[in-house]
């Protein structure tokens, strides 16, 4: 269970975050919707405790986050699944090295253990061929690819994923969408994504969050967000 | 005012950054195979450079001084000469020179392309201290590279010397060889030694400091690698200055 509560947060006097307050229930897939610059990312990144808040709690699990030290925020993390904008992969490790990594990182998993793993997981992703490249040789969606199944492979049951759909042309987007979606059933983790990518978003997410400006404008299932006679949803959906 | 509040929080945070940096490796927080890498890395590619600058150094010297000291009979000494300046001053300014222009930048460039591509970020979002996997490595085998090439850039110093004072200057083979051993003693060789010490940990803070907080894409990298060169450049000169004074105040 994740609860945000009253969260604010400003950058040199401009307010990024005002007040905003969420839940996400075990297992649910939340989708946050906004514009460039609303500051769906910064909110992503508190929930992993990334950035502190001004003022507000995030509580994940029954525990705020906002009060713990970097250290036990690195344990807590282990737990979360994180899915950078571009990847964030390793640019000196190859895929296979990549996806490896937590599991070197946090398990205690015998060398052969990690090797099927990350082999399943290759699979999993559609990358059972690019193990052994680099990121740099990989294609956009590839890479984003990639960076989820690290994000995931150590079975996390909360995964965030920033803008996963990004820079990717529709075919992909919506394979990248399936993808997490897939994933997130499959392992029934708490999902929250942060996306301007409407199509997907209503095709995937249990309820979407609409942010402008920092605040929430909207909220609710996709039939219910789509029926909203709010001026300015309507304008974001058009 | 803003300007030196500035400098006093950036000084505060490099100092932070370099305690934290202790504290991982006070703690054991050691990760000796990326060491070893780091170690091959930074060694491979200074050690060349620093043979070819260590042979002309010393090669330099003994040809000036042989000018200045065959005026006064006494062309012998050019072996003193050679060995007691490369020892104790030359080697260890001009290899943390190259060093730092080497590896130091590499450091600060690998570093830096981490951060402006949010792989600095994502190793803290999985769970991983940043400062442990990626600058306790790069720091420790800065502080185990650098003595160690500063004994070879000792050696080929003195070596470059020894060519031009047997083949130019006509000092006997033997003469020059013995000359060199008496010269330097346990001192000369640690006061150079401890100074080099000093400066690996100074290149290596600078260097990975300015590499992690490297900010602005591709341009930052630029900006903030030539940053790293020049301020250890800067540290290692005034540092240098106050830990020969210190030095010879205590052993002469």
């Amino acid at each position: 269970m994740i609860k945000v509560a009253n969260l604010k947060k400003s950058f040199t006097g401009q307010a990024v975050l005002r007040d905003i307050s969420l839940n996400v229930a075990p297992g649910e897939l939340i989708v946050i919707l906004g514009e460039s610059g609303s500051g769906k990312s910064v909110f992503l990144q508190h929930l992993i405790g990334l950035l502190k808040p001004d003022s507000g709690s995030i509580e994940i699990d029954g525990v705020d986050i906002t009060t713990l030290s970097e250290r036990k925020l690195l344990k807590l993390r282990k737990n979360i699944g994180y899915l950078f904008q571009e990847g964030a992969l390793y640019d000196f490790m190859t895929v296979y090295e990549n996806i490896a990594f937590p599991l070197h990182e946090h398990t205690r998993l015998r060398l052969k253990e990690i090797k099927e793993k990350v082999l399943n997981i290759l699979k999993l992703v559609g990358l059972e061929k690019a193990g052994m490249k680099f990121p740099s040789e990989l294609s956009g969606g590839m890479r984003k690819r990639a960076a989820l199944a690290r994000s995931v492979v150590l079975d996390s049951k909360i995964l965030f994923c920033d803008e996963p759909t990004s820079g990717l042309d529709p075919k992909k987007s919506k394979e990248i969408s399936d993808l997490i979606n897939d994933i997130s059933r499959r392992s029934k983790c708490t999902t929250v994504i942060t996306s301007h990518d409407i199509y997907n978003s209503f095709r995937i997410a249990d309820r979407l969050v609409l942010i402008d400006h920092g605040q929430i404008i909207a909220r609710g299932k996709p039939e219910e967000i789509e029926l909203s006679s709010d001026p300015k949803v309507k304008e974001f959906l058009i | 005012m803003q300007r030196i509040i500035q400098f006093f929080v950036s000084i505060g945070n490099a100092l932070f950054f370099l305690g934290n940096v202790f504290f991982c490796a006070l703690k054991g927080r050691i990760r000796w195979g990326e060491v070893l890498k780091q170690i091959y890395e930074q060694g491979i590619q200074s050690v060349i450079i620093i043979a070819m600058t260590s042979f002309a150094s010393g090669a330099v010297l003994a040809l000036q001084g042989y000018v200045m000291l065959n005026r006064f009979g006494a062309k012998e000494y050019v072996a003193d000469l050679v060995a007691l300046s490369l020892v104790r001053e030359l080697s260890p300014v001009f290899s943390s020179f190259i060093f730092s222009g080497k590896a130091g930048a590499r450091m600060a460039a690998e570093l830096g392309t981490m951060n402006v591509n949010d792989q600095i970020v994502a190793t803290r979002a999985l769970g991983v201290d940043p400062i442990e996997f990626l600058v306790v490595p790069r720091m420790v085998a800065c502080f185990l590279v650098l003595p160690g090439l500063v004994v070879f850039s000792d050696l080929f110093g003195i070596f470059g010397g020894y060519i031009i004072g047997v083949a130019d200057a006509g000092i006997q083979s033997s003469t020059y060889i013995h000359q060199t051993l008496r010269a330097i003693n346990y001192v000369d060789f640690f006061s150079g030694f401890i100074k080099t010490l000093f400066f690996s940990v100074a290149i290596g803070w600078v260097c990975c400091y300015q590499g992690f907080h490297t900010k602005g894409g591709s341009l930052g990298v630029g900006k903030f690698t030539t940053k790293a060169v020049a301020l250890s450049y800067i540290v290692v000169v005034i540092s240098n200055t106050v830990l020969t004074k210190i030095i010879l105040a205590f052993w002469g």
